[in-house]
């Protein structure tokens, strides 16, 4: 019982630190990312192959993802920001369809379906990092770091000039601000914290392969997001929890055959999806009123 | 020899990705909703379609009709009880869009645990496929799908520019306020779209059951398909998406001719990114991102 919630705790807090980065670009940006497991895979087979080829330690790992998940999401949103919001849709779900293949066919650096096994324990300067119990603290504290640095970065000029794009682009840009560099950045410092969540989860289960980063993670973490509450800092671990809890909440329900919790779990957080749209946009942790509703 | 193949098995596909789009266009354009819960009408008519067909053995006319009429249900009910309770609040982007994905969240999984998860497909006498010539074989369905389409679309072009509703919905897509005040109904015209544009997939989709099977992860590829064709075709322009899902098809099936079959959907990203790089208004749009 102690190392299923450990394991649970350790689930929460890395899918927490994607909620919470998702949650930068989305609700502070207004900017929607279909392709968020995809930064999160880069993070993860990046600190794998580090850890691995170079037997880097989780420092160097994780730096060197969020790198490459940093420069990715750069290429995805130089071109896609300059246009209108649609077009962000559908370039970053084209990435993530593109991803799954590459995740799943470039056999020589992802070890194709079967993915990379054997990854090595995570190294910290004076600490190895072995039982469930240390990766908690290491996730705990990484979870911490992000939250900081999403809070920091919301309250700064660079937050608020986002959050004035977010509410109107035309205002913002004619007040100086250069709409297409800072939604840019956004994306940049989200993706790249992502790539911290990548790191840890590799670590942790030692394996990463393409299932964990597929369309269907992009649209949970989405679903985190929303149903938490978009931009408000504790909604998104809000949504995170109530999630991932879904799983096993369902199962001590009389008379649902297994094989089909997973749809019927998909089949829940959808529906509070479209409710919660419908009766109350800024989800469970919002009390945000709508500042349109006044009229 | 190959080459030949590819390119008739793409205009087919073409075929089917332009049905699809179109209608998506269609609602988008003139109502400006996000309908991305397109590729869960999809899905939908593909699957009642293939059950009255394959597993209740009706006459495919029955299945058509009675996909037709889910369909169209569908289709409007998203409209009344979805967007249109959104967009009097609120209106904005942000949360139809969500809504209307986990609409299709929603129907992608009631799919698959009301008809099982595995690739289905309906046999009909027209997709034998006849040896032609040698080692290039094609199925009338192929022919059946670019006649579906063209039909389809020379009756959407006829009902647009000739009839009173049709003029009614290019008006609401230019502009919304002065349908009111010509005396339309706005959400009249939006039910009319929603519609129209729901009953569009349903040759698609019953086409895609036939030659290449369904399953229910189809919906979110659809999605992709719509969105990039409209984009690639410039949004707003119907003409363009129709072209945009036929150059997707046909690219995604010719990329089979240098590439391995699994990288055919990284060519429709490839498309897309490139469009948005260099030709953002799409090849038929209004210059530049124009809101």
């Amino acid at each position: 019982m102690w190392a299923y919630l450990v394991n649970l705790a350790v689930l929460i807090s890395i899918n927490a630190i994607l909620a919470v980065t998702l949650n930068f670009v989305l609700g502070y940006a207004g900017i929607f990312s279909m392709a968020h497991a995809v930064f999160f895979g880069v993070g993860a087979y990046t600190a794998a192959l580090v850890a691995m080829k170079l037997s880097g330690g989780f420092l160097l790992s994780t730096a060197a993802g969020m790198a490459l998940a940093g420069l990715i999401s750069l290429a995805l949103a130089l071109p896609a920001l300059r246009v209108r919001g649609e077009y962000f849709v559908a370039a970053s779900l084209g990435l993530q369809m593109l991803a799954m293949t590459v995740f799943s066919e470039w056999k020589v650096v992802t070890g194709g379906i079967g993915g990379i096994t054997n990854i090595p324990p995570a190294r910290l300067p004076g600490w190895t990092v072995a039982s469930p119990e240390q990766y908690l603290v290491l996730c705990l504290v990484c979870l911490a770091l992000v939250m900081l640095a999403v809070a920091t970065l919301v309250r700064s000029s660079f937050g608020r000039s986002l959050k004035a794009i977010r509410d109107d682009e035309t205002a913002a840009s004619a007040f100086g601000k250069n709409v297409a560099v800072i939604k840019t950045l956004a994306v940049v410092v989200s993706s790249a914290l992502a790539a911290v969540a990548g790191s840890l989860y590799a670590f942790y289960l030692s394996f990463v392969n393409v299932e964990s980063f597929t369309l269907d993670t992009s649209v949970v973490l989405m679903a985190m997001v929303i149903i938490g509450g978009t931009a408000t800092l504790v909604g998104p671990v809000v949504g995170t929890v109530l999630i991932l809890l879904l799983p096993a909440a369902l199962s001590y329900l009389p008379g649902l055959p297994q094989s089909e919790i997973g749809s019927i779990q998909q089949m829940v957080y959808g529906l509070a999806m479209v409710l919660l749209m419908i009766f109350r946009p800024g989800g469970i942790w919002g009390f945000r009123d709508n500042p349109k509703d006044d009229r | 020899m190959l080459f030949l193949q590819l390119l008739i098995n793409g205009l087919q596909l073409g075929a089917i990705y332009a049905l699809t789009a179109v209608g998506f266009a269609l609602i988008f354009g003139s109502t400006k909703v996000f309908h991305v819960a397109h590729g869960a009408a999809f899905t939908i008519a593909g699957y009642l379609f293939w059950w009255s067909v394959s597993v209740q053995k009706w006459h495919w006319a029955a299945g058509l009709a009675l996909a037709v009429a889910v369909v169209l249900a569908f289709g409007l009910a998203m409209e009344r009880l979805v967007y249109r309770p959104i967009q009097r609040h609120e209106g904005a982007f942000f949360t139809v869009f969500i809504a209307a994905f986990g609409t299709q969240i929603i129907v992608q999984n009631l799919v698959g645990t009301v008809f099982g998860r595995g690739f289905e497909t309906v046999t009909v006498g027209l997709s034998q496929a006849v040896e032609v010539a040698p080692n290039l074989f094609v199925a009338p369905i192929a022919g059946v799908a670019l006649v579906v389409a063209l039909v389809f679309f020379l009756g959407l072009n006829l009902f647009l520019t000739r009839t009173h509703v049709g003029t009614g919905l290019r008006a609401l897509a230019d502009n919304p306020d002065l349908v009111r005040v010509y005396g339309l109904e706005p959400t009249r015209l939006a039910q009319v779209a929603f519609a129209l544009g729901s009953v569009l997939v349903v040759p698609a989709a019953a086409l895609t059951a036939v030659t290449q099977g369904i399953n229910p992860g189809l919906g979110a590829h659809i999605m992709l398909i719509s969105l990039a064709a409209t984009i690639v075709g410039g949004i707003g322009s119907l003409k363009g998406a129709a072209y945009g899902g036929m150059l997707l098809g046909l690219a995604e099936s010719l990329a089979v001719w240098k590439l391995d079959p699994q990288w055919s959907e990284a060519v429709t990203f490839v498309i897309l990114f490139a469009f948005i790089i260099f030709r953002p208004a799409g090849f038929l749009g209004r210059p530049h991102g124009a809101k």
